[in-house]
């Protein structure tokens, strides 16, 4: 993975025990809000993410390809995964805007008759496919491919899709996750909704005014539990339940009981088999909106009643990383299981007036962790919810 | 296991209502007595529907094209399939609102960063026909978008597929795409489409460099049994990812070899051709084309699929659609789809008389 607090997995977890917070302001857009709106930007230009993912620097390769590359390149290892022909394997990937880091610096150039030269190649970055290909072709994935884009919860259903899939006996080993960098897009995009803040985010704090973009990428690599042991692969945790339910309450605000955060937690839970008291952590969504922060938390509420599990928001380290947030938190929630480690979420003040919990705060070490809830919410009503346990197989 | 294994996803699922909105009279029409439109440029366009019998009208006001083209088709399917509620909504778009995502680009520059109406952004996110779709009908299962060029249709249909085999009795499946003036000026500038304009009459005439563009919104309401609105069923949905031909041809005669007629995506593009030639050198049945009615584009596999289906309803092949095909065959229960995007991303699918 990498994030704005790492450039892989140890030095984000590193990062998290630290409470060192990637947010800042951005080196690499252009954009009037440089100094205005905090980010959680990657301090690597694209020369040393080339540099990271090992390919010489050449066009068409956009930095939310790189970022991806960067990324699956350390998933690959760490599954001790060298060739990929030898077992059949899928790559599902998620993405919301696809290359429009790059091509929005050339989009007026490229419908300009007047204009040509070498931006010209960059055309097929346009769409949300050509990171998914170019990760693919440049690391040897040949065997399904998938681009999913559900907004936010992107990445959460890319490892649904991807999990499923073994289930059905289609694959015994996928590689899912999601990629995303800052663009401009996107920054004008949540700013005309007015829900950035300008200080750093503040999720479920009763001050909150909105969330800090941020940029990544992260893959986890599944595989069917006989096919992990039969290939003495190192299980790190247990994809135990997962849940896409859709709110239709509105295009962009969830409904502010959280029903569709309600039923997806709800559910992923009963198919993970565990009980509510089971639940020992959820990385909440939790952007920092004051639509979201009041949903999720009335949802967490209503499916716990008083003895809501501890939870917190990581995307104050992070920023809030879009199609990337899924998967990246997918990891911090393994990271949590493995080392017993609970996140704060940082910059918490006041409790909100609508709701009668409160985020952890401290970093919580040493905590039996068996399964934690991770949860991604979208646009248009796309909410998903996944469990994670410890394999106790 | 071989080195080329890419799965596929088998299982029989029927087509109990489905709707097109295409650069064809297919969202009023009967196949049978179906004009073939001509067209002249190389962009075709859908025949845009009357919306107003299914989106209010101060909704219709703030929708944008594709929007309305893929709302609109859901719902006829919906009303056409006889379900209550849409179940699971799963759809592909390669592009997405190109006309939302084009205007907030724009708007950037224009604003300088200032003052800008959120709309086009809200409604540029690919799943914004997925979220509106739902929200008009209440629909609050599992929700999903696929934007995989030639792969988001068929990824799609694996996705309803497996839906209906963990227990949902139907999903609503879509395809949607839009091309607009501008789209079409940047890919004609790395060869997508043909230099001169030729008919779509005449697309197959000769091989060139680039074929047509085009664009629609195709939905099927599709039920894990059949029932009395059933209309044809999908066995099987395969994905390949840049086959090499004996991957290939050994996927073709798998799925295919007892296939009574191919739909082919044969496209006239010279680039390409390559593999069309080896589907009609592998099989040998009698094939049709369908690029010709609807212009390529990422999702045009929906088109086939509804093709493939209202051919079966009908029994029929009408000849005023293919005047470029001698002999159409009559009698035929089997169809297999062969299509590719630009070469990269090919999908074959089995579609049966129920």
């Amino acid at each position: 993975m990498v994030t704005a607090i790492g450039d892989n997995v140890a030095e984000n977890l590193q990062h998290l025990r630290q409470q060192k917070s990637g947010l800042g302001f951005t080196d690499y857009i252009d954009t009037i809000y440089k100094q205005v709106l905090p980010v959680g930007e990657i301090k690597l230009s694209n020369e040393a993410l080339f540099n990271r993912a090992g390919i010489p620097v050449q066009g068409g390769f956009t930095r939310t390809t790189l970022l991806g590359l960067v990324a699956m390149l350390e998933a690959l290892q760490q599954a001790g995964i060298r060739n990929l022909s030898k077992e059949p394997t899928g790559f599902i990937n998620a993405s919301t805007v696809g290359g429009m880091c790059d091509t929005e610096k050339v989009y007026f150039d490229l419908i300009n008759p007047e204009k040509e030269g070498d931006f010209i190649e960059s055309i097929n970055t346009l769409d949300c496919a050509d990171c998914t290909q170019r990760i693919a072709d440049t690391v040897g994935f040949h065997d399904h491919i998938a681009t999913i884009s559900t907004a936010c919860s992107s990445s959460a259903n890319a490892l649904m899709f991807g999990a499923r899939m073994i289930k059905h006996g289609m694959y015994r080993r996928m590689v899912c996750g999601g990629t995303e960098a800052l663009t401009r897009f996107t920054l004008n995009g949540f700013n005309s909704l007015k829900n950035v803040d300008k200080q750093f985010c503040r999720p479920f704090d009763n001050q909150r005014t909105g969330l800090n973009l941020g940029e990544g990428a992260a893959y986890l690599v599944l595989e069917s539990e006989s096919f992990a042991r039969a290939n003495n692969s190192t299980i790190l945790a247990e994809l135990s339940g997962y849940c896409n339910a859709n709110e239709a309450f509105h295009p962009t605000s969830p409904s502010p009981e959280g029903d569709g955060a309600y039923a997806a937690m709800k559910n992923a839970l009963a198919m993970s088999g565990h009980k509510l008291e089971d639940v020992q952590y959820v990385n909440v969504h939790g952007t920092a909106t004051l639509n979201n922060d009041v949903s999720e938390g009335r949802a967490l509420e209503r499916l716990f009643g008083r003895k809501v599990p501890p939870f917190s928001s990581t995307k104050p380290f992070t920023g809030h990383t879009l199609a990337a947030a899924g998967a990246i938190e997918a990891i911090y929630a393994v990271l949590s299981i493995q080392h017993g480690i609970i996140f704060p979420n940082l910059n918490f003040s006041e409790k909100m007036e609508e709701l009668s919990i409160i985020p952890v705060t401290e970093l919580q070490e040493g905590v039996l962790i068996k399964n934690v809830i991770s949860n991604s919410f979208g646009f248009g009503g796309n909410n998903a919810s996944l469990v994670l346990s410890k394999y106790e197989g | 296991m071989p080195l080329w294994y890419s799965a596929s996803m088998k299982v029989k699922c029927y087509i109990q209502g489905m709707a097109a909105i295409s650069p064809q009279s297919t969202f009023e029409g009967d196949i049978t007595n179906m004009p073939l439109v001509r067209t002249e440029s190389n962009r075709l366009a859908c025949i845009e529907p009357d919306y107003k019998p299914y989106i209010p009208a101060n909704s219709l006001r703030r929708m944008t094209r594709i929007l309305k083209m893929g709302l609109t088709a859901a719902l006829k399917c919906l009303a056409e399939s006889g379900v209550s509620t849409p179940g699971p909504i799963v759809t592909g778009t390669g592009k997405g609102s190109l006309q939302d995502t084009e205007k907030f680009i724009k708007e950037i520059e224009q604003y300088k960063e200032t003052a800008l109406n959120p709309t086009p952004f809200i409604q540029s996110t690919y799943n914004s026909v997925n979220g509106l779709i739902a929200l008009q009908q209440q629909g609050t299962d599992y929700n999903n978008t696929f934007v995989h060029r030639g792969f988001s249709f068929e990824n799609a249909l694996v996705d309803s597929m497996m839906l209906l085999q963990e227990g949902y009795t139907h999903t609503l499946t879509g395809g949607f795409e839009e091309i607009t003036p501008e789209h079409f000026y940047i890919k004609s500038r790395i060869g997508h489409w043909r230099t001169e304009p030729v008919a779509n009459t005449d697309l197959f005439n000769q091989e060139l460099p680039g074929t047509i563009a085009g664009e629609g919104s195709t939905f099927f309401v599709l039920g894990a049994e059949a029932n009395e609105h059933s209309i044809a069923a999908l066995s099987a949905c395969k994905l390949l990812y840049k086959p090499d031909p004996m991957q290939l041809t050994a996927t073709l005669r798998e799925l295919g070899a007892d296939a009574d007629l191919i739909i082919s995506g044969t496209n006239g593009d010279s680039n390409h051709a390559h593999y069309y030639h080896l589907l009609n050198n592998t099989l040998t049945q009698p094939s049709i084309p369908f690029k010709h009615l609807c212009g390529e584009y990422e999702t045009a596999g929906a088109f086939a699929l509804w093709l493939a289906a209202s051919l079966l309803k009908a029994g029929t092949i009408p000849s005023a659609l293919f005047p470029m095909v001698q002999q159409l065959p009559s009698n035929f229960k089997k169809i297999v789809i062969y299509n590719h995007f630009y070469g990269e991303q090919h999908t074959v699918m089995v579609v049966e008389r129920v």
